[in-house]
């Protein structure tokens, strides 16, 4: 650790470091820049750095970094140096290191073609055969680069782009590419003789065109390279737009695409929101650990807004670490389906309260514990239900009666607990997804306040920009529960951080209700209150999210099993 | 409808063709869908002089989706399981085209006969089997031939064989355990799981471990 420190920078909480801020803050607004979307002009083609490509080894040094990640006190300490004013932009909502940019499989399809009619120089064959060169190697130019210049031509045999003579059928009819019109043509796939349109390639297999949809049509979505089906040769995406009808080969693309987005899922990323369309790309992934390690979650927002951890691939999960995050996510999962199962196929002894589960029989339950007979559907004693085995003769809606004797179980105990902040969790989370759903709304009533009033369009933001807050805030408010639950409870910092929730929960909560105004006029009124209770929430999930970072840094909160 | 035609054809390609010594018969006459296989065991391979039955079923998108293929026929191949005759095979997975036949597929099948893939296999116990000790393997197969696939096969279970035999584990091993007393049929469960087939009686350590699983 010693050689560490010697770079390293004390990352303090006082603003006294005025210097290394000011040297850094240089660096931080020239690396802000997005990256050029267009090709650079380089002198030669190779020199130019591909925009795809994917140092694995790279991506191998950062896993095992943070492998090494651990929660001891040298948390304060930076390997990076990560300003104040960075401090401040990740705080409030964005991540200044991380250059990404949001794509579309389209848009990525589209920029591979850009690539290779920039490549094209290189091969001297026609852009379609260099696309199914570059699907073939997944779309790493730089081993097809390599392979080409190694074997140029077997590479073209191998692959199916050239048709060699042995390959070739006798059948004078039928040598050239394309479509053909046959007169009682006997296909050897369905074994119909009819008049029919045919289709082949150079090798001359021959088939009908029916036959050829259907064996094209599965394939479009697997993404792989489509073949005769007798041979190795190779079915452009011109001879698949033949077959299957204009831009057909589009799916086999983006399918295609989809494959290499998965591969290289440590630089590209789906949105994790339901049906969104969107990936993130981020090419430099080499402040991803250092962000986690000082327990920040190095979120990305797609076009859509949706806002979610580079990291660990889920939802924007601040105060939470991505530690914490997946160790909520795994205990929820878990203790949801015991908590589930637990409630629907147990009761507790009216005697005891230890839980017991029916597996069948009658209603005449006798506790293992205590040996108390009952029914178990009014959950009364048995005695007065005489012999009728299969009925409660006793049922009663009151809940009266049914005092329940706390169980001093440790395990009990801890599962209320973990019951407590997990219906809190999920109660934010139903909320956030209403909130989501008011801001759709929102759209209509700046559009009621413009035809209604006439206030300007920019007035109106000030409606889409509380929303965005209120979603915010409610997203951190819910993660905030999860950093709670890992906290030891008797700390200070934890009461303080529980003191920030409540405070925060209630800030929430007023600028929801002030979002249901639906009066236009009242809405106008009530500008200055949006201001000032949005301005609110901001605080104190800035609060809540700094307190929060401190008991992780702390080791207060600690993720365990 | 084109899957039946074409399925006729393919029967009546394989009737055409009697020198490759093929069968191929519906189950069932009224069921299209499934059909029986037939080929001889390779000449020059533990499986000579067998016959292997293989059971096809025929998906609805035939050909368009691969046959379904297992073996009926009890067989001890690296790439066939032993217990259940389910086959690893490229062409009846994701390399199947639709210009393969029935009768290409079975070829295909007996091609695997001829050429096992240890490294690709189906039934882990039999590839070990394979790879460490080939002359073992060719006798264990060659008496699974002889058993379930001769032509004066008596069927799985009725004959009286050895257990150990079948399994190609070396009679003296299976001895030396039943002469300290351990029971025949656990020895030979033993032997099989560890993929020991014969016993260098120098060898301390793999003895200790033997003895160690059965005093479990």
């Amino acid at each position: 650790m010693a050689s560490d420190e010697e770079y390293s920078l004390q990352f303090d909480e006082d603003e006294s470091d005025e210097e290394v801020t000011a040297l850094y803050e240089s660096r931080n607004t020239s690396e802000f820049t997005l990256p050029d979307l267009i090709c650079h002009k380089h002198a030669t083609i190779i020199s130019q750095e591909s925009e795809f490509d994917i140092d694995d080894d790279e991506d191998d040094a950062i896993h095992e970094y943070e492998d090494e990640d651990d929660e001891d006190d040298n948390d304060d300490l930076l390997a990076l140096p990560i300003t104040m004013s960075t401090k401040k932009a990740l705080s409030e909502g964005s991540v200044p290191n991380l250059k990404y940019e949001c794509l579309t499989t389209q848009g990525i399809y589209e920029r591979m073609l850009k690539r290779i009619h920039h490549l094209q120089p290189l091969f001297s064959i026609p852009p379609d055969d260099i696309l199914i060169l570059m699907q073939h190697y997944d779309w790493n130019e730089e081993r097809l680069l390599e392979k080409w210049t190694e074997k140029m031509d077997d590479l073209l045999e191998e692959i199916g782009l050239n048709v060699t003579s042995k390959k070739i059928v006798d059948n004078t009819n039928s040598n050239t590419r394309g479509l053909k019109y046959r007169k009682d043509f006997s296909c050897f796939i369905c074994c119909d003789d009819k008049t029919t349109e045919t289709f082949s390639l150079e090798c001359g297999h021959e088939y009908c065109l029916d036959c050829y949809r259907h064996y094209i049509e599965d394939k479009l979505h697997e993404g792989n390279i489509i073949t005769c089906m007798d041979c190795s040769l190779v079915l452009k995406n011109l001879d698949i737009d033949q077959i299957m009808g204009h831009a057909s080969s589009n799916i086999l693309m983006r399918s295609s695409i989809k494959s290499f987005v998965q591969k290289h899922h440590r630089n590209y990323k789906w949105c994790p929101y339901a049906d969104c369309k969107f990936i993130i790309h981020l090419k430099d992934t080499s402040s991803l650990g250092e962000y986690t390690r000082l327990h920040y979650s190095p979120f990305v927002k797609c076009n859509e807004s949706h806002r979610f951890c580079f990291h660990c691939g889920f939802e924007v999960h601040a105060p939470a670490d991505c530690n914490v995050t997946n160790a909520w996510i795994k205990k929820a999962r878990k203790e949801s389906d015991n908590l589930n199962w637990v409630l629907t196929h147990t009761k507790e002894c009216p005697k005891c309260s230890v839980n017991i589960e029916k597996n069948g029989g009658c209603n005449h339950m006798v506790c293992g514990n205590c040996k108390y007979e009952f029914c178990w559907i009014c959950e009364s004693a048995w005695a007065p239900h005489g012999k009728s085995f299969y009925q409660c003769t006793m049922y009663n809606n009151d809940d009266n009666g049914k005092t329940k004797t706390t169980s001093t179980e440790d395990a009990a105990r801890r599962l209320k607990r973990f019951t407590f902040y997990y219906r809190m969790f999920n109660e934010h989370e139903v909320s956030a997804k209403l909130d989501w759903k008011l801001g759709q709304t929102v759209g209509i009533k700046v559009k009621a306040l413009q035809e209604k009033i006439g206030v300007s369009w920019i007035e109106g933001q000030f409606l889409s920009e509380s929303i965005q807050t209120l979603v915010e805030g409610r997203t951190s408010l819910k993660w905030s529960f999860a950093v709670a639950y890992y906290s030891d409870p008797s700390h200070n910092l934890t009461k303080i951080f529980l003191d920030n929730q409540i405070l925060l929960a209630k800030a929430v909560e007023e600028l929801s209700e002030l979002l249901l105004t639906k009066q236009p006029e009242a809405i106008m009124k009530k500008k200055p209150d949006f201001y000032n209770k949005a301005g609110f929430v901001e605080n104190r999930r800035l609060a809540l999210m700094e307190c929060g970072r401190d008991l992780l840094c702390k080791g207060i909160c600690k993720p365990t099993d | 409808m084109s899957r039946a035609k074409r399925i006729m054809k393919e029967l009546q390609a394989v009737k055409d063709d009697p020198t490759a010594k093929i069968g191929l018969e519906f189950v069932n006459e009224s069921d299209i869908h499934h059909l029986k296989g037939s080929f001889f065991g390779p000449p020059g391979t533990p499986y000579e002089g067998g016959q292997f039955i293989i059971d096809i079923e025929v998906p609805m998108e035939y050909p368009f989706k691969p046959p379904k293929m297992k073996f009926d026929t009890k067989v001890y191949h690296p790439n066939i399981s032993s217990v259940t005759g389910a086959i690893c095979l490229d062409i009846l997975k994701n390399a199947w085209s639709p210009v393969i036949t029935l009768k290409s597929a079975l070829i295909s099948l007996q091609a695997l006969l001829q050429s096992p893939e240890p490294n690709d296999p189906q039934d882990a116990e039999v590839a070990q089997h394979y790879l460490k000790d080939r002359a073992s393997f060719d006798k264990t197969a060659a008496l699974w031939t002889k058993l379930y696939a001769g032509s004066g096969a008596a069927g799985p279970g009725s004959a009286n064989v050895d257990e150990a035999e079948l399994y190609g584990i070396d009679a003296d091993a299976v001895q030396e355990f039943e002469s300290q007393g351990f029971e025949k049929q656990k020895i030979v469960e033993i032997l099989r799981r560890l993929g020991i087939k014969r016993l260098d009686p120098n060898d301390n350590d793999t003895i200790n471990r033997i003895i160690e699983e059965l005093l479990k």
